[in-house]
């Protein structure tokens, strides 16, 4: 039998050209939440964020809500952007709420790759999709050195 | 609006009868698809065994993640984690996803054991629910300042000192 377990679930929409909307949900045998935020896409800027603590242990829980205000501003391109999640958003306010966020930071790249892949298969359904993504990673400078994926 | 882009996380901890825990993993959206299973002995918490790997990805090169997963058998789930398996799973020959995945997998494992403990603290009245919390506190200090409940100020931290 199940102990425990979590699922986290990321939504991306773009809103306009220069926006990505997420959307946030983490539920498991302990807690529920939700984030709700927009990025700008060539800067990484958060531009708002919404958080909802829909189940949690304690009453002093709620109080983090707030404190996710303090992203607003803030680049998750900008190095570091993920010690920086994990320190205010999480240590100061709900580890959880830095969980979605930093998952949601993530799906940034994806995000714009997938959409870029989609959009070359609307236009050609016989491409090379490796092919395309390989060249949409040497054109992304900060990708490159990341993973076995994107070589330097 | 439709979503361009879906990511969807499952971990499951699953208590074995032998002294174990099973913890599986696995992440999908619309670039990839990768799994780890993984085998925890108790009560040290040691990566016994584990298993995985990316499935399904526009990056064919990600087909060989699974050959680094064997590096963390051995790995205790304690102090350190984070550098540890990012040291072994990650970098420039690494696989981002995977390293995550395991880190994600030993989340679990420490939030199944939390689970009973805040499910202690579900009963009873509020000063005795209160002490419930200080209980789990003085039993798990690193919890100590981990958040906004658990910081100096809150109100779940008078009387204690730790």
């Amino acid at each position: 039998m199940i102990g425990f377990s979590r699922s986290m679930l990321i939504g991306a929409e773009f809103v306009g050209e220069e926006t990505i909307r997420f959307h946030g949900i983490l539920e498991d045998h302990i807690y529920a939440m939700e984030i709700r935020m927009d990025v700008e896409v060539p800067t990484g800027a958060i531009r708002s964020i919404q958080g909802w603590m829909k189940r949690y242990t304690n009453p002093v829980c709620p109080k983090a809500v707030e404190i996710l205000q303090r992203a607003v501003g803030r680049s998750l391109r900008e190095e570091g952007w993920i010690s920086w999640v994990n320190r205010e958003i999480g240590r100061n306010g709900c580890q959880h709420f830095a969980e979605i966020l930093i998952e949601c930071g993530r799906c940034l790249d994806s995000a714009r790759l997938a959409d870029a892949l989609r959009g070359d298969l609307e236009r050609d359904l016989r491409i090379d999709l490796a092919d395309r993504a390989r060249s949409w990673v040497r054109g992304d400078p900060e990708a490159s050195g990341r993973c076995m994926a994107r070589p330097r | 609006m439709t979503l361009r882009f879906m990511r969807n996380k499952l971990v499951q901890v699953e208590p074995l009868q032998e002294g174990r825990l099973s913890v599986s993993w696995r992440s999908e959206d619309d670039l990839l698809c990768a799994e780890i299973r993984m085998k925890v002995r108790l009560p040290d918490l040691e990566i016994e065994a584990v298993e995985g790997g990316v499935s399904r990805s526009v990056h064919p090169e990600c087909a060989g993640a699974s050959s680094l997963l064997a590096k963390v058998v051995g790995v205790r789930v304690g102090p350190g984690l984070r550098k540890i398996v990012h040291g072994l799973l990650g970098g420039a020959d690494g696989c981002e996803e995977l390293a995550e995945g395991v880190l994600e997998c030993c989340n679990a494992v420490i939030l199944n054991f939390t689970l009973p403990q805040i499910r202690k603290t579900e009963r009873g009245t509020e000063e005795e629910k209160k002490e419930r919390f200080r209980e789990m506190l003085r039993f798990n200090p690193r919890l100590v300042r981990s958040c906004v409940a658990f910081a100096d100020d809150s109100p779940l931290m008078q009387g204690l000192d730790l």
